[in-house]
């Protein structure tokens, strides 16, 4: 783990997402302290100050109720992380495990659940995202049901292609000659060595969810207002380009400058572990 | 005299396809004494492995495999075992070796983990300390001069010969009464080959362990076995104790194997076609070695 960060801080480009992501996350913990406006992230509205391009205290300028722009931004981030951790912490366990009852079980039971995988990896993502935000209401939690409902077949895609080919390794053999468990195979033999491999594509990942998620909110299915989101901030502004170009340009570059951080961290731990896709 | 450690006798093997069957062993009887050491001798596919897997009930889960014949281990039918009962023996009372010692620990654990895993096997209740013991003392046993170290090492930061040897101390640290070793050493150099096989052999006498010695390599079989099945499609067609084997051959096939070995002395290696006349010939018992007067 040391070792990890180490090699990490010594690539220029994987510095560079170390150093996006830190600041990116600091500013989502310490929302509260860093902007100038704490309460703007409700429903607080300020008709003397509106729609105006970035200036002293409002660096990024402020929307169409008068609201600072970067309290806006920072809070949607927090939100963000919080989705995207939320999402990835419920689906990497349902995809691992029923990944390494596929891959390693066999017969039936991997016909059974790679089928239902594949059903669920042959609608498009946004898609399936939308029809189940469409069937519930639009709030943040169930935009963290649509997404994870997306996400988790990725990961069992992953872990079942591992698990088939450890599953042929000496060591596996080994272990069910002296009489281990199936259970124990599965999650004391195999799912160590698929480690690196899903520790890679969750940082990667990182950085997909809050887009998908933004995507979501941009079509107006995620999250609600007043809670700031860079999705609907997004669209929300998009209606005045481009003469207010601020609305529009710093939510997205939010966007950009996290989906771009977490990938160049997923990209190095691509090589420093050495997990493949 | 007592029941032999393992009795197989005309046992079965087949995989049920879409196309049919494929018959993979066609009733082959063979015993191992208590502390005796018997050699499985045959080309690639010819069943070898797959009648160890047996043994270890391992191919019984696949549900392709059409297995009959009867198994005997120590007396008692394994068929007439609970599975549950049948799956304890397993790391307790017979164990096995494998081919590629490297690739048979898990990576990403120290030797020591795995080592206190097996010992679990047969004393579940094992605590850090005597397990630590326990396993100190049987790396010892395989002439491991830094114990400590290589309990904290990984696999791969071990030799091949060190991995084989850790191996070795695995499968005999619960005394088990048969061990199956599945061509052995087949993936280290000649002379470490030799090292491991050479202990392998003192250990197993010193615990009065029966060892079932799966293996092609002629030479490797005639240090260290006591008689000799060779097996060829499936079939046992030859056998006889190691001396008996080697200075008469008697099967076509026995024949063929034998002077498929490279000599030293050069003259190179005859062209054998595969399906040569006589290979499937019946079975061959050289006097005093089949399996009547033996079991008698």
């Amino acid at each position: 783990m040391k070792k990890t960060l180490l090699i990490l801080t010594r690539n220029p480009l994987s510095l560079l997402g170390l150093i996006l992501v830190t600041i990116i996350v600091l500013a989502a913990v310490f929302a509260d302290f860093i902007t100038p406006f704490p309460e703007h992230v409700g429903a607080v509205v300020d008709f003397t100050n509106f729609n105006q391009p970035p200036h002293w205290p409002n660096i990024f300028g402020t929307d169409l109720v008068g609201r600072d722009l970067f309290t806006r931004v920072v809070y949607a981030y927090r939100v963000s992380l919080i989705l995207a951790a939320v999402v990835l912490i419920i689906a990497v366990p349902i995809g691992v495990a029923i990944g390494l009852a596929a891959g390693y079980l066999g017969g039936w039971t991997e016909y059974v659940l790679m089928r239902i995988t594949d059903i669920f990896l042959s609608i498009p993502p946004l898609v399936l995202a939308m029809s189940i935000m469409g069937l519930l209401e639009p709030t943040l939690t169930n935009g963290m049901i649509a997404v994870t409902a997306m996400w988790w077949p990725w990961y069992t895609r992953l872990v079942y292609s591992i698990t088939r080919s450890e599953r042929e390794e000496g060591y596996v053999l080994a272990a069910e000659v002296i009489g281990a468990s199936k259970l124990h195979i599965m999650f004391r033999e195999i799912l160590p060595n698929c480690v690196p491999s899903i520790v890679t594509k969750m940082t990667l990942d990182f950085g997909f969810v809050i887009l998908i998620a933004s995507s979501l909110s941009f079509l107006g299915l995620g999250v609600q207002p007043p809670t700031p989101d860079l999705g609907s901030m997004v669209a929300d502004g998009a209606k005045y380009l481009p003469d207010s170009w601020w609305l529009t340009v710093f939510p997205g570059l939010a966007i950009l400058i996290a989906v771009f951080g977490f990938n160049l961290i997923g990209d190095a731990l691509r090589e420093i572990l050495g997990g493949d896709q | 005299m007592s029941a032999p450690t393992l009795k197989i006798e005309n046992l079965k093997l087949g995989f049920k396809l879409w196309s049919g069957m494929v018959e993979v062993l066609h009733g082959i009887s063979l015993h191992i004494g208590k502390g005796e050491r018997v050699a499985l001798v045959g080309e690639s596919g010819s069943g070898k492995s797959v009648t160890a897997r047996i043994v270890l009930g391992m191919l019984q889960e696949i549900s392709t495999a059409r297995i009959s014949g009867s198994l005997n281990f120590e007396g008692i039918d394994l068929d007439k075992l609970k599975p549950r009962d049948r799956h304890h023996l397993r790391g307790t009372r017979m164990s096995m070796i494998f081919q590629d010692p490297t690739s048979s620990l898990n990576p990403v654990y120290p030797i020591f983990t795995q080592f206190r895993e097996v010992l679990a096997r047969a004393n579940p209740a094992i605590g850090e300390a005597e397990a630590r013991m326990k396993a100190i003392a049987a790396l010892a046993d395989v002439s491991i001069n830094e114990p400590e170290r290589v309990l904290d090492s990984y696999a791969f930061q071990l030799s091949g010969g060190m991995n084989q040897r850790v191996m070795i101390a695995m499968a005999l640290a619960n005394n088990p009464s048969l061990l199956l070793a599945d061509e052995p050493g087949t993936a280290l150099d000649v002379t470490v080959q030799a090292q491991t096989l050479k202990l392998m052999s003192d250990l197993v006498e010193q615990h009065g362990t029966s060892v079932l010695f799966i293996s092609h390599n002629l030479g490797v079989v005639r240090e260290f076995a006591d008689r000799v099945y060779v097996i060829y499609k499936g079939r046992i067609v030859e056998q006889a104790t190691t001396k008996q084997l080697f200075s008469d051959p008697q099967h076509p096939y026995t024949r063929a194997l034998l002077s498929a070995v490279p000599r030293i002395t050069g003259g190179g290696i005859p062209d054998i076609a595969e399906d040569t006349a006589g290979f499937l010939d019946p079975l061959i018992a050289h006097p005093g070695a089949s399996e009547k007067e033996r079991l008698a």
